[in-house]
């Protein structure tokens, strides 16, 4: 009688089953520490607050306050009402542009998500706000029947989400609550499109070079082995290459095309080892077809080629530019501004950079800059998770092309 | 047979192609990769449209020496030919003969169906589009499909995708796409290895309609196909020509014993 689920096949499968849970155990613990992360930061983006206004004081229901277009309008309006001025001083108010200018540059309309007892309130709050406390917002939720309770008369107690529409549209500031990301934004992308601009022609380039040009030569080894160290090489050490080259030798000073410069060197063998590896995936049958018709070595990368490479490369260009957005220690060595008021006017302007703007904050000793810098992380990892998502996909769609 | 021993010192010729039908002639070539001598001293002719077969065992150098028609094998590294091989007179080793331009004029045909990953419009214009064509496009990516016997079958997908027909579609896809280039003589590499037999008999039927109007030069391994489609037979053996001669004679009466042992299927 045959035996096919004996006691040493049941054993064999125990261990087989043992092995997959072993395997599994790491992937799971990565798991938990990106979602101790995520909830971590987006967490500290909230924060349970006491002010005593320097406004009003009053909130507006949301549908109260919003307008299309005219939302800012529309909550300024209603808040200078409540100060008690009449329709008539609010309108000549509205209409003059330097008192609409000045009133912007002390005060922000802010959407909060619970102001006094009630939800999804509109506040104008001001940089002359005192800020009388300021609690984690899990701490917080269980007391705030306590913190509405204890507030002094005139004093709000709000749930503040730092991280709303307004902290894309604020410049640096040295108070907590008046501080946004616009500066920081701005010159990261500008960062990033310059890092494009360079690397790709560069780092294509070389990998054509290396591919479809370049022989088994002693000098194609050795700059294929140099590529291979620079991959290798701690961001810092470039940064310093940059201060030296870019910043003093070329005199750029630390502007941003200094910093675009730096980070192309730093993502540049990274794109050429995607992209050799993109090229290398196209048949040689294709080439052979392409040469078979009478197409010269150009006609070959141009029309074959970077055609069937180009999904491959783009998804390298993404994963490079991902490392260039989180890069700091090279920027802070070439110079990059601890305070930039303002977002740059262009690529030869003092900048500063996302994660930079990260570090100032988290060095700051007020703890409502924690929540700002929370905010900002929160921001970084999802423009990172937009770059390596829209890697995933290319390379899906890349895969099942041969 | 890895010796050389049998091997005749002179091609052994039956019926030689008269001077005025002759399109190619090939002159004592060889060719080396590196240290390696792949061909040894071939003299070849080949007649205007007419179907010539190369024959001989894997190894024997038939693929090398129809890559060296069209110069393709300039793209291989350390490479050396010596020899001449003439289309109507014109020396294609010439030292002011651009390889791109010989290629353009010689069309090729591979083992297997390697489309452009592009449209089939685009695969047939590709030749024409790469030497700056500004006439007919539509005019002419018809006029090879039909060549090709391929137009009643894509006739109304013409801009989808070149892989997604058959093996078999792909390969006349690709006979097509060397046709819109016009070439004065088309190479083709053992094109039926890959396809059933349905497919094959497609393509050689389609090979048989070719020669009317170019000049076929086909290396296979199916000594069937040769006797089917060719008009005259090549056999080459370690890199030599051995025997060369109308068809029906070399494979009906060969005279060199090597020949005969192949064609009789006594080895290779």
């Amino acid at each position: 009688m045959l035996d096919l689920g004996g006691v040493e096949a049941r054993r064999r499968r125990r261990r087989v089953r043992a092995f997959e849970a072993a395997v599994f155990v790491p992937v799971l613990l990565a798991l938990a520490l990106l979602a101790t992360l995520f909830f971590d930061v987006i967490t500290d983006s909230f924060s349970w607050q006491v002010i005593a206004p320097h406004n009003s004081g009053r909130s507006f229901a949301f549908a109260e306050g919003f307008a299309f277009h005219r939302t800012w309008e529309n909550v300024v309006r209603l808040e200078l009402l409540a100060q008690g001025r009449t329709p008539e001083e609010v309108d000549a108010l509205l209409a003059d542009p330097e008192a609409r200018r000045l009133f912007a540059a002390r005060n922000r309309v802010e959407l909060m998500p619970w102001v006094d007892g009630l939800p999804l309130r509109w506040l104008v709050t001001s940089s002359r706000d005192d800020h009388v406390a300021d609690l984690p917002l899990f701490e917080g939720v269980g007391r705030r029947r306590e913190l509405l309770a204890s507030a002094e008369p005139g004093q709000v107690v709000l749930l503040n989400a730092w991280l709303d529409w307004s902290f894309f549209l604020k410049n640096a500031s040295r108070s907590p609550a008046m501080a946004g990301l616009l500066p920081a934004l701005v010159g990261s992308l500008m960062l990033i499109a310059l890092v494009i601009l360079l690397a790709v022609p560069l780092g294509v380039g070389t990998a054509v070079y290396l591919e479809e040009y370049a022989g088994d030569t002693p000098f194609s080894r050795l700059v294929e082995l140099n590529l291979s160290n620079l991959a290798g090489v701690p961001s810092v050490v470039y940064g310093i290459l940059g201060l030296s080259v870019f910043v003093r030798l070329l005199g750029l000073g630390p502007v941003i095309l200094a910093g675009a410069l730096t980070l192309t060197l730093l993502v540049v063998p990274v794109v050429v080892v995607a992209a050799r590896e993109a090229i290398r995936s196209v048949p040689d049958s294709l080439r052979q077809a392409a040469y078979g018709l009478g197409a010269t070595r150009s006609q070959v990368v141009f029309r074959v080629v970077l055609p069937g490479a180009v999904s491959g490369i783009t998804t390298g260009v993404i994963l490079a530019v991902a490392r260039a957005l989180g890069e700091t220690a090279p920027l802070l060595v070439i110079g990059a501004a601890a305070f930039v008021p303002r977002p740059p006017a262009g690529p030869l302007s003092p900048f500063t950079a996302i994660p930079i703007q990260v570090y100032n904050w988290v060095s700051e000793n007020d703890v409502e800059f924690t929540h700002v810098a929370s905010a900002a992380i929160v921001v970084l990892l999802l423009v990172l998770g937009v770059l390596y998502s829209l890697a995933f996909y290319l390379r899906r769609r890349y895969e099942s092309r041969w | 047979m890895t010796d050389t021993a049998g091997i005749p010192a002179e091609t052994v010729r039956t019926a030689p192609v008269p001077p005025e039908e002759s399109a190619l002639v090939i002159t004592g070539l060889s060719l080396w990769y590196g240290g390696y001598q792949a061909i040894h001293d071939v003299s070849l002719t080949v007649p205007r449209n007419q179907v010539t077969a190369l024959i001989g065992a894997s190894g024997s150098g038939k693929s090398t020496l129809l890559r060296s028609i069209n110069r393709m094998n300039d793209l291989v590294e350390g490479v050396r030919v010596e020899g001449s091989v003439t289309y109507d007179g014109v020396e294609l080793y010439g030292p002011d003969v651009d390889p791109v331009e010989v290629r353009r004029r010689i069309g090729m045909v591979f083992q297997k169906p390697n489309p452009f990953p592009k449209s089939i419009y685009e695969n047939v214009a590709f030749g024409p589009r790469l030497m700056g064509f500004r006439g007919d496009m539509d005019a002419l990516v018809e006029r090879a499909l039909r060549e090709a016997a391929l137009w009643d079958e894509v006739e109304d997908k013409l801009r989808s995708s070149g892989l997604g027909l058959s093996g078999g579609q792909q390969q006349r896809l690709c006979i097509a796409r060397a046709l819109a280039s016009d070439p004065s003589v088309i190479l083709m590499d053992e094109p039926t290895s890959a396809l059933d037999p349905i497919a094959t008999d497609r393509i050689e039927r389609l090979i048989d309609d070719l020669k009317r109007d170019y000049t076929v030069l086909i290396v296979t391994h199916n000594m069937q196909q040769a006797g089917r489609v060719s008009d005259r037979t090549a056999f080459m053996h370690l890199g030599r020509l051995v025997e060369e001669g109308p068809t029906d004679l070399i494979f009906t009466n060969p005279k060199h014993e090597l020949t005969e042992r192949y064609v009789s299927g006594r080895f290779g």
